[in-house]
């Protein structure tokens, strides 16, 4: 199988990100300073150590996540959605790219700007305090896979949307509000026992706690209930990915 | 081996437009064809289902044998698609979007380069291979197009309205490149407006009207069934018999003018002169009127 086809895509859709790096890569970097300042610093002070972890320890594996999940989802989401817009999407349509080459094409990019977001905020976080590494292994696997699931998700809206509003909809009202509630400035065992069910049905949550456990080694929830969830909607968003591309939804008339 | 065959080809739009009933022809490898016909007759939805931007209800459409569904990427690779609308990347420029398109069909990094700057010299773009897009004029940008569909140098050229919105001078000159494309051995589809456009370049010429093929035949029979020319003979004063010499120019009186038909496909135009002077009527003028596709259209739909 000829991969240049390939390539000339992954190639174009990082460029893509990486030509406006202050837009892509910065901004996601500043809000979590911003979080370290205004939560871990001020606020932090007032708030006992969660799990024997000091604050300001306990929110950052949050932040990036939060950083990797904004990340992947709006870098697939925007370019396809703009590519659709402008119609530069059937340039992939009539090339010999194959579906699974189009899809890999564009979320290779997303996982890349979501590492790359993710290892920023690593590093603005190294400014303000010391972090320890428990697992390396589950660091890897949670923020490989919540980039992919994120990358797979967004281009299934970019597909679905049919305008702005509709492109909006999910991450203004989804995972926006799913990633602030997601368990990453409080553990369950802050809130009340009604609370701390609510919040374990927000999936968000799952991903956030499995990512703090590569770091702290603690974990809210189970462990492989973290791990077996991200697996199965990684799964289920490129499953959808590949029959929405395969069918041409809103692609081919 | 046929260029592009297809069989029975209908389609339906999601919202119940049938836009082809059930079409079948094929063109041949080396062929220079046009698809005619006014808006709305099916030529877009044809060529997207050849392209893979459109999905097919039912038929069969194969590129060098190649089905465009089952074997999709074997097809995709034969074509290169100049479509109607423009749908260009604005934002980025001339130079990349040739580069980037030239490495999806598969051509390596190092040999980009050299194929970027012939086609745009060759097309007169050289010089804006910086710019963007968005910052190109609307015949520059369909000249991008056309620059983009010839990077992989496809077998067969589709062309969705090459010369819209383009001026006089750079018609005749695109003009002048497919056909010296096409004597290199590309099979091009050409789908047009301008009779003219197709008259110019075509071999055979399909019309198109309300999804079906109505007539399909070479340029020059086509044009002996079609194009007719009408002479108005206008004469000093009102004719009350029709010379019977006349008949045969399929002769029609109204008021003081006589109207002829002629072929001039037969030369018979000569002729029709002798044959007027000597009824010895008193002629104040002559005027002829070229059959215009609309007439095309009337004369074909009416049957
Ligand atoms: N996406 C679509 N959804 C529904 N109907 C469509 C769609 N695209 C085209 N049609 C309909 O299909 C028919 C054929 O359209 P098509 O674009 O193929 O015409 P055309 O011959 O290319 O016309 P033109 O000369 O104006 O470009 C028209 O009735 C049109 O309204
Ligand atoms: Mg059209």
């Amino acid at each position: 199988m000829k991969l240049t086809g390939f390539f000339a895509l992954t190639e174009r859709e990082v460029s893509r990100f990486l030509r406006v790096w202050q837009q892509t890569i910065i901004p996601p970097m500043i809000t979590s300073i911003l979080f370290i300042l205004i939560f871990g610093y001020s606020l932090g002070s007032k708030i006992s150590a969660v799990a024997g972890v000091s604050y300001i320890g306990f929110i950052i594996p949050g932040l990036l996540m939060m950083g990797v999940i904004m990340s992947a989802y709006s870098n697939t989401s925007s370019s396809l959605y703009i590519s659709k817009f402008q119609g530069q999407v059937q340039e992939y349509l009539v090339a010999p790219l194959s579906y699974w080459q189009i899809i890999f094409a564009l979320t290779i990019a997303g996982v890349l700007r979501a590492i790359l977001v993710g290892a920023g905020i690593l590093a603005v976080s190294l400014l303000f305090t010391s972090i320890t590494v428990h697992s390396y292994a589950m660091l890897l696997f949670f923020i490989v896979m919540v980039s992919l699931l994120f990358s797979f998700a967004g281009i299934a809206t970019a597909l679905w949307a049919g305008n702005f509003d509709q492109m909006n909809i999910f991450a203004t009202f989804l995972i926006t509000p799913l990633t602030y509630l997601g368990g990453v400035f409080y553990s369950i065992s802050m809130l009340p026992s009604f609370w701390g069910t609510v919040v374990r049905f927000n999936p968000i949550l799952y991903m956030v706690d499995g990512f703090r456990y590569g770091f702290i080694g603690i974990t809210d929830v189970p462990l492989w209930h973290s791990v077996l969830l991200v697996l199965i909607l990684t799964v289920f968003f490129f499953v959808l990915c590949v029959w929405m591309f395969k069918k041409g939804y809103k692609l081919r008339t | 081996m046929d260029a592009i065959t297809i069989r029975n080809l209908t389609k339906k739009y999601g919202d119940g437009t049938v836009a082809l009933q059930n079409i079948s022809f094929s063109i041949k490898k080396g062929e220079f064809f046009a698809l005619l016909g006014p808006n709305g007759a099916g030529k877009t939805t044809t060529i997207n289902i050849l392209t893979g931007l459109a999905n097919k209800t039912s038929g069969d459409v194969l590129l060098f044998d190649q089905d465009v569904v089952r074997n999709y990427q074997q097809a995709r690779s034969l074509v290169g698609l100049v479509p109607q609308e423009f749908n260009l990347d604005q934002f980025d420029k001339v130079y990349n979007t040739l580069f980037f398109n030239a490495g999806y069909f598969g051509i390596p990094r190092s040999q980009r380069h050299s194929k970027i700057e012939s086609l745009l010299r060759e097309l007169g773009l050289w010089e804006k291979r910086y710019s963007k897009v968005r910052e190109l004029s609307g015949g520059m940008k369909r000249k991008v197009m056309i620059a983009r569909a010839l990077i992989h140098e496809p077998k067969i050229l589709i062309l969705d309205e090459p010369t819209a919105g383009v001026d006089v001078e750079t018609r005749k000159s695109l003009w002048t490149y497919f056909r010296r494309l096409n004597q290199k051995g590309t099979t091009i589809l050409l789908t047009t407006h301008y009779i003219e456009e197709a008259e110019e370049l075509c071999q055979r010429i399909a019309i198109v009207h309300k999804g079906n093929i109505i007539a399909l035949d070479t340029k020059n029979n086509l044009l002996e069934l079609l194009e007719r020319e009408t002479i108005k003979v206008v004469l000093s004063e009102p004719l009350s018999v029709l010379p019977p010499s006349l008949k045969k120019y399929g002769a029609a009186v109204q008021h003081n003018a006589l109207l002829l038909t002629i072929n001039p496909k037969q030369n018979n135009f000569s002729k029709l002169l002798d044959d007027l002077r000597k009824t010895k009527l008193s002629i104040r003028k002559i005027e002829t009127e070229r059959t215009t596709l609309e007439d095309v259209f009337l004369h074909l739909t009416k049957k």
